[in-house]
């Protein structure tokens, strides 16, 4: 009896896969095309599965295991399953290994059974919970149904009116089981990701994300740029087929594990944004129909009760944010949700299935920005400003030095050549930032370190204009700053904003003009301030005794892995350093990436206020940042009535009032000025 | 586009756009108040609009026209001219061609003379009614407009005028909305030549650009040297405010009330 | 009693020498009451200005520290300074000189004085052929200083049709005007609505090239009228050297006003009277629109609420008023007690306010943006070490609450007063 139901049940369930399965690969080849080395994707999937994937997912160790559990065992249970069952070749050991395969994987839904008891927020409900019950009942199915080929039970058990019985309730959960976990994994149930996730690793539209890791590098987290030049090529995306092909793929590997709804600030602070939603609404979209299904938190609504789900649909051609002409008209996002990101990448940086919800958020910004003139907030001022003056504020492009008139900084112009290129961005224009540039002045010039600035020659980086959607105004930006450096002859770059430093970094690559690439490595000050008290070149007169506590800037840490030099500065500063609960690539946004404080979603409450919190947390007297939007934006916030206002210092001036200014000190005898800026910085 | 629902004919109006300037680096963009008319006539229901630039066609015009078109139209009229013409005659041409039954413009251009004279001589030309500083236009019906026009504090009045008409938008007017960069690629530009007619006046004037003017300085009819002397003094150490510590709160609001008055802002 | 001055040198004394504990009072004594100095009921010491000094025998007020003069200077009648003025008459001018002043609110604005003083430069450039300045007003008005503002002629037009927003109606009187005496010059002020649109209309009409914005006029015997002047051009971005035009525009501060003399300001009266023109624009009227409503942008006069506003009925109060239109910090808005669109600043409004009163708003670095191009700032604030009393231009420190109470009182008070003279 089950000799002819089980490979019946098998072979079906793999039928119904494949079918299943080209149905899902048609809908993500309704994506837009996308170069991708098949072969030596798929080759390197085991690894990037194995080493890149289990890297995210083992910052949970419970977790970890369990999944090695149940998946392996899955794995195992099934490709032995077909040969055992499905081919009834149960010689030697197979049997034996099935036997274990099961047994693992059934030791594995025990613990994600137990999880689900009262699973966290951030997991989904509806037709996960059941599927602990869909891993027992396979793996208890073919546990039992496995015995008797090892010889454990009587081959004949099943014999006799019970034994008819007995197999097909046997049969039943064995066909359970093949449904939810083979069949389901094709047509859209929880183990959807299985299917999608492997593929999605393989043909991943940033390989280089994996290649990185490999050699020791930091994972790539530029954005792509988008192609001007093709007027065939949507700008950005205003309807899901406009995604790559793989990055819908992308979208269907998704666990709904929530991990990126637990770090995502903008959720944190009641802004209408669940990047896991997100996710789900472009997988929604995608297949077509209404998000009804859904069954995670939804995003969160100002003062209200958080939105509902079901309002919203959408399809494979339809928008994805309703064109303002349908007012109040739904689709299948509101642009409000995206324009809440701040880009911080907390949510890439935790997903377990490599999925790029910044580079999605993104995509969908450039058609809302290029399409649709729809930037919200000051953002289509900033644009026009940066346009027209080629800084956000719409400040006299002629006056980037004037805080700097007693500095007499070398330029670029006059030198042509020096050790560094110190890029003061934006900041020259505000007055917070003007003091962290003069202690950084101060510090490279005790260091006799020999730089010059582009002056009026440097532009904004074009880094708002980015996460605006703005790529055109991005890349006229680029090319210029691209055109004006390339005058010069200089070693490095050096920056005290980590949004120029990433851009420069990582970003500006794509534009170089046809045979000439950036040859400079570009530093972080803190990274530069670094190397040069390693290198003993800076000297320091430590004995601040004073509680700091180190924010780490997203554009630094995640998106460039600089954890560690900050952190030596302050240590060689002999100041005590208090970690907050989220520090390091767990660091918690500030909110002023992304052009975030530009649209200015409103929220139940603003993210540095709960960043300030945490600061608050570690009763430290300062906190010590390394960006001129953290400065900016933890200055802003109010302290809480009765709570003193903690310090914000740029770590550039720490370390400028730690200078050892003891005779041996004086190496730059060029510097004039540097009294009057000692008072500046103590000041 | 049903034929049977086109029973009202379209509102015909015609945006008069210019390429602007920005007043720290003086690089070419969409004139604001012009952008402004723009967005005045696509808030107009029922209305055609179609955007009308006589002036050279350059890298710079280019993209600040384009500025236009990038609040979502396809197309622009272009009247050819050379630098330096007087676009009078070419403008008034066209629009007695094809007679638009509203005509919108900036009250001021921000190149050239920038008189802000075009729209009267227009008006005059076609014997027109022209209505200035608007702030909106509140309806249309049987060719009467009925108009909001700005006045200072942001009073309105509402007037009413018969079309025909030209009027010209006042910074109270709407935003314009953000100038996208895909439509603004794919317009187009529909270029016609029309006449020419050099501006000499305007050529044998010196223009250089503005210098500061001089603060006036408080006429002080002061008859002895003690008063001078005091006046100059008070002037010379008018950088800082007034700062009043240790008052009561009637003190306080009497000062303030004194500011008040001489800044006449009470009623 | 007798009239004779009896001197008694003691007083004298103590009357210059303010340091003198009695000064005041002495003060108060000779000057039957109207002492400029005097010390309040809380210990501040108040003064009157108006009370200081004496008008010269030529119009000029003069102030003598010498002390005396304060006992003195209420002995005889004293005449108003506008009538000692000198009083020039033009009888028979060379030409005219036409001046259309926007009069809002019936008065001479200081932009239109300004006009009358460019205007009398025009006049009397040449001393042998003086020209006669004739003002152009509409409708009613309250003016009574055309004289002093250096008017020769008057010529108030008032009828219905003109009243309002008549342009075309008053078009038509002024070309009436142009008929009757050919004025050589027109001037008028290029102002928003008013003078820089009638002018434009007039220019237009007469066939003649204005000059715009102009800023500065000089006598220049090459040019065609004689005279040279600058105008800006191209939003201010240009100066543009032309001859005078026949009608000019000028902007304020084109020409210091008249202050030294007096003018006949004789009324005028067309030889026809006005036709009734059938206009095309029709003035419905004024929109009454709430200040509290007006957009922040458009406000004139805002008072603004930061987190230190305690009493949110007490603001919103002072607000009506004062007649203000409500602007509010970021943490106002965020918590909650004023609207979105009231909030000034970097993500806010950048607003343009002749006056902005701060209440309880720190002048974080992101609010001071916003309030960048206002003329003047009043800061009401506990702290006397916060950014906003460094902007300030008057900063009273003390607690909100407390002071606009004050301020509505006095505001109220000062009303009460007026309805009761009235
Ligand atoms: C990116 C960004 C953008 C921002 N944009 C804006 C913006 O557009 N607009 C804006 O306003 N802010 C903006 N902010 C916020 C800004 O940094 C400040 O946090 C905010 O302006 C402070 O508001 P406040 O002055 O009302 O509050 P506080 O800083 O708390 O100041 C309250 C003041 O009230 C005084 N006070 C307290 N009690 C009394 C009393 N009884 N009587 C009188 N005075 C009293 C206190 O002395 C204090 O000076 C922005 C911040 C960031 C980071
Ligand atoms: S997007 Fe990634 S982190 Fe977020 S729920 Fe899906 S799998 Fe988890
Ligand atoms: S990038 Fe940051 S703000 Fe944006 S969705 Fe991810 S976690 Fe949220």
């Amino acid at each position: 009896m089950l000799d002819i139901l089980l490979p019946t049940l098998i072979f079906a369930a793999l039928a119904l896969a494949a079918l299943g399965a080209w149905r899902r690969v048609r809908l993500w080849r309704r994506g837009r095309a996308s170069k991708v080395a098949f072969l030596r994707g798929l080759a390197a999937m085991p690894r990037r599965y194995l080493v890149d994937l289990h890297h995210v997912v083992a910052r949970d160790k419970v977790m970890a295991n369990t999944h090695v559990a149940t998946a392996g065992g899955f794995v195992a249970a099934l490709g032995l399953a077909v040969i055992v069952h499905g081919l009834g070749l149960a010689e030697g050991m197979l049997g034996w290994l099935l036997l274990a395969a099961s047994a693992t994987m059934f030791a594995g839904s025990l613990f994600v059974v137990r999880r689900r008891r009262n699973p966290p927020a951030r997991l989904s409900k509806g037709p996960w919970m059941r599927l602990p019950k869909s891993l027992m009942a396979f793996s208890l199915g073919i546990f039992v149904v496995t015995l008797p080929a090892v010889g454990v039970l009587p081959s004949g058990f099943s014999q006799g009116v019970g034994g008819w019985l007995v197999a097909l309730l046997l049969a039943g959960v064995v066909a359970w089981g093949l449904a939810e976990l083979v069949v389901g994994m094709t047509w859209g149930g929880p183990m959807k990701h299985a299917f999608a996730g492997a593929l999605h690793l393989a043909f991943h539209r940033r390989p280089e994300r994996f290649a990185d890791t490999q050699h020791g590098g930091y994972p790539s987290t530029g954005l792509k740029a988008l192609d001007l030049d093709d007027t065939e090529a949507p700008l950005g995306v205003g309807q899901p087929t406009d995604f790559t092909w793989n990055q819908l793929l992308g979208f269907d590997a998704c666990v709904q594990c929530g991990r990126c709804e637990a770090v995502c600030p903008a959720f944190a602070a009641g802004q209408p944004l669940n990047p896991k939603k997100l996710i789900q609404d472009m997988v929604v979209g995608m297949a077509g129909g209404s998000d009804a299904g859904y069954a995670g938190s939804p995003y969160p609504s100002q003062g209200l009760e958080d939105r509902p789900v079901g309002e919203h649909q959408g399809s494979p051609h339809g928008p994805i944010v309703a064109p303002a002409s349908t007012k109040d008209g739904k689709a299948l996002v509101d642009a409000e949700t995206l324009w809440s990101c701040t880009t911080c990448r907390a949510c890439v940086e935790e997903c377990p299935m490599m999925i790029e919800h910044v580079d999605a958020i993104v995509d969908m910004r450039r058609h809302l920005t290029l399409e649709d003139g729809a930037t919200p907030g000051k953002g289509a001022e900033v644009i026009d400003n940066l346009i027209a003056t080629d800084n956000p504020g719409g400040f006299d492009p002629g006056g980037r030095l004037n805080w700097a008139a007693d500095l007499e900084l070398p330029l670029m112009a006059d030198v042509e050549r020096a050790e560094v290129l110190l890029w003061l961005g934006d900041g020259v224009f505000d007055m917070r930032n003007q003091r962290t540039l003069r202690a950084l002045v101060k510090v490279l010039r005790a260091a006799g370190v020999d730089f010059a600035v582009l002056g009026n020659e440097e532009r904004d980086s074009g880094d708002v204009a980015r996460r605006l959607g703005d790529e055109a105004t991005f890349q006229s930006l680029a090319r210029r700053n691209i055109a004006t450096l390339s005058q010069y002859r200089f070693e490095c770059i050096v920056t005290c904003d980590p949004h120029s430093f990433h851009v420069l970094k990582n970003e500006y690559g794509a534009f170089y003009p046809p045979g000439q690439e950036s040859s400079y490595p570009v530093w972080h000050h803190s990274t530069f301030i670094n190397q040069l008290i390693e290198s003993g070149r800076l000297r320091l007169a430590p004995g601040q005794a004073s509680r700091v506590t180190y924010h780490d800037p997203c554009y630094l840490g995640r998106y460039n892995g600089e954890y560690e030099a900050p952190r030596a500065v302050l240590k060689a500063l002999g100041v005590e350093l208090v970690e907050m609960q989220r520090s390091g690539y767990r660091s918690r946004c500030c909110g002023g990436g992304g052009g975030a404080p530009i649209t200015d979603v409103p929220g139940k409450q603003r993210i540095p206020d709960m960043r300030m919190g945490d600061v608050r947390e570690t009763q430290a007297e300062q906190v010590v940042v390394g960006c001129p939007q953290c400065t900016a934006m933890f200055e802003g916030v109010v302290p809480p009535t009765g709570d003193e206002e903690v310090a914000v210092k740029d770590i550039a001036e720490m370390v400028a009032v730690a200078l050892d200014t003891t005779p041996a000190a004086t190496l730059a005898p060029r510097d004039a000025s540097t009294p009057q800026a000692t008072e500046e910085v103590m000041s | 586009m049903q034929p049977e629902v086109t029973t009202m004919p379209a509102l015909e109006v015609t945006v008069l756009v210019s390429v602007g300037r920005h007043p720290l680096t003086g690089r070419a963009r969409r004139a604001d108040q012009d952008a402004r008319g723009v967005e005045l006539a696509r808030s107009l229901t029922d209305a055609e609009v179609r955007l009308l630039h006589a002036g050279e066609r350059d890298v710079s015009s280019d993209a600040a026209l384009r500025g236009y078109l990038g609040m979502g139209f396809t197309e622009l009229s272009l009247l050819e001219q050379p630098e330096g013409a007087d676009v009078l005659p070419a403008l008034a041409e066209i629009l007695d061609e094809t007679s638009p039954q509203l005509v919108i413009t900036g009250e001021r251009a921000e190149r050239g003379e920038g008189s802000g004279l075009l729209p009267y001589l227009l008006a005059e030309r076609l014997g027109w009614p022209l209505v200035s500083g608007l702030a909106a236009v509140e309806s249309v019906e049987d060719g009467v407009a009925t108009l909001l026009q700005a006045l200072p504090r942001g009073q309105r009045r509402r007037l009413k005028v018969r079309l025909p008409a030209i009027v010209t938008v006042d910074n109270a007017a709407p935003t314009p909305r953000q100038s996208a960069y895909g439509p603004a690629r794919r317009g187009t530009f529909e270029t016609t030549a029309g006449p020419v007619s050099d501006d000499e006046e305007w050529a044998a004037w010196q223009v250089q650009p503005a210098r500061q003017r001089p603060k006036r300085l408080k006429i002080v009819k002061a008859a002895s040297a003690r008063d001078r002397f005091k006046a100059a003094a008070a002037k010379a150490e008018g950088g800082g405010g007034q700062v009043l510590t240790d008052v009561t709160p009637e003190q306080g609001a009497e000062a303030i009330l004194t500011l008040l008055r001489e800044e006449d802002v009470l009623r | 009693m007798s009239d004779l001055p009896r001197r008694d040198p003691r007083q004298e004394w103590i009357a210059r020498n303010r340091l003198h504990p009695r000064h005041a009072e002495v003060l108060l004594a000779a000057g039957q009451g109207a002492a400029s100095e005097w010390q309040g009921p809380n210990g501040l010491v108040r003064r009157n200005p108006h009370a200081i000094g004496f008008v010269g025998p030529n119009g000029v007020k003069r102030i003598d520290r010498s002390g005396t003069q304060q006992g003195a200077g209420g002995g005889g009648a004293t005449t108003p300074a506008a009538e000692r003025k000198p009083l020039v008459e033009i009888e028979a001018p060379a030409f005219l000189v036409a001046v259309v002043p926007d009069m809002a609110g019936g008065r001479l604005s200081g932009h239109d004085r300004d006009l009358l003083g460019l205007a009398r430069q025009l006049a009397d450039a040449d001393p042998v052929a003086r020209g006669a300045v004739v003002a152009v007003i509409f409708g009613p008005h309250k003016e009574t200083s055309f004289a002093e503002a250096g008017v020769d002629r008057l010529l108030h037009l008032d009828s219905p049709d003109v009243a309002g927003y008549a342009p075309e109606a008053r078009l038509g009187a002024l070309t009436l005007v142009e008929e009757a005496w050919a004025p050589r010059h027109w001037l008028l002020p290029d102002s928003k609505l008013g003078g820089g649109e009638l002018g434009r209309r007039l220019a237009v009409r007469l066939g003649e090239r204005p000059a715009t914005s102009v800023w500065q006029v000089a006598a220049d015997t090459e040019a065609v009228m004689g005279w040279q002047c600058t105008a800006r051009g191209a939003a201010g971005s240009l100066d543009i050297r032309r001859p005078l035009s026949r009608v000019a525009l000028a902007l304020a501060e084109c020409a210091e006003p008249v202050s030294e003399t007096r003018h006949a300001a004789a009324e005028l009266a067309l030889p026809q009277p006005l036709p009734s023109t059938l206009s095309r624009i029709q003035d419905l009227g004024q929109v009454s629109v709430d200040p509290s409503g007006v957009a922040l942008s458009e406000a004139e006069f805002i008072l603004s609420a930061g987190n230190g506003v305690k009493d949110w009925p007490g603001f919103h109060h002072a607000a009506e008023v004062l007649g203000a239109t409500e602007g509010a910090s970021r943490v106002a808005v965020d918590d909650g007690f004023m609207a979105r669109d009231r909030q000034v600043g970097a993500t806010g409004t950048w607003v343009t306010a002749r006056v902005y009163v701060a209440v309880g708003i720190s002048g974080a670095i992101q609010h001071l943006q916003g309030i960048q191009t206002c003329d003047k700032v009043v800061a009401i604030n506990m702290d006397p070490g916060c950014d906003m009393i460094k902007r300030a231009d008057l900063a009273v420190i003390g607690d909100a609450t407390q002071i606009l109470e004050a301020l509505v009182t006095l505001v109220a008070q000062a009303r009460e007063e007026k309805r009761d003279a009235a």
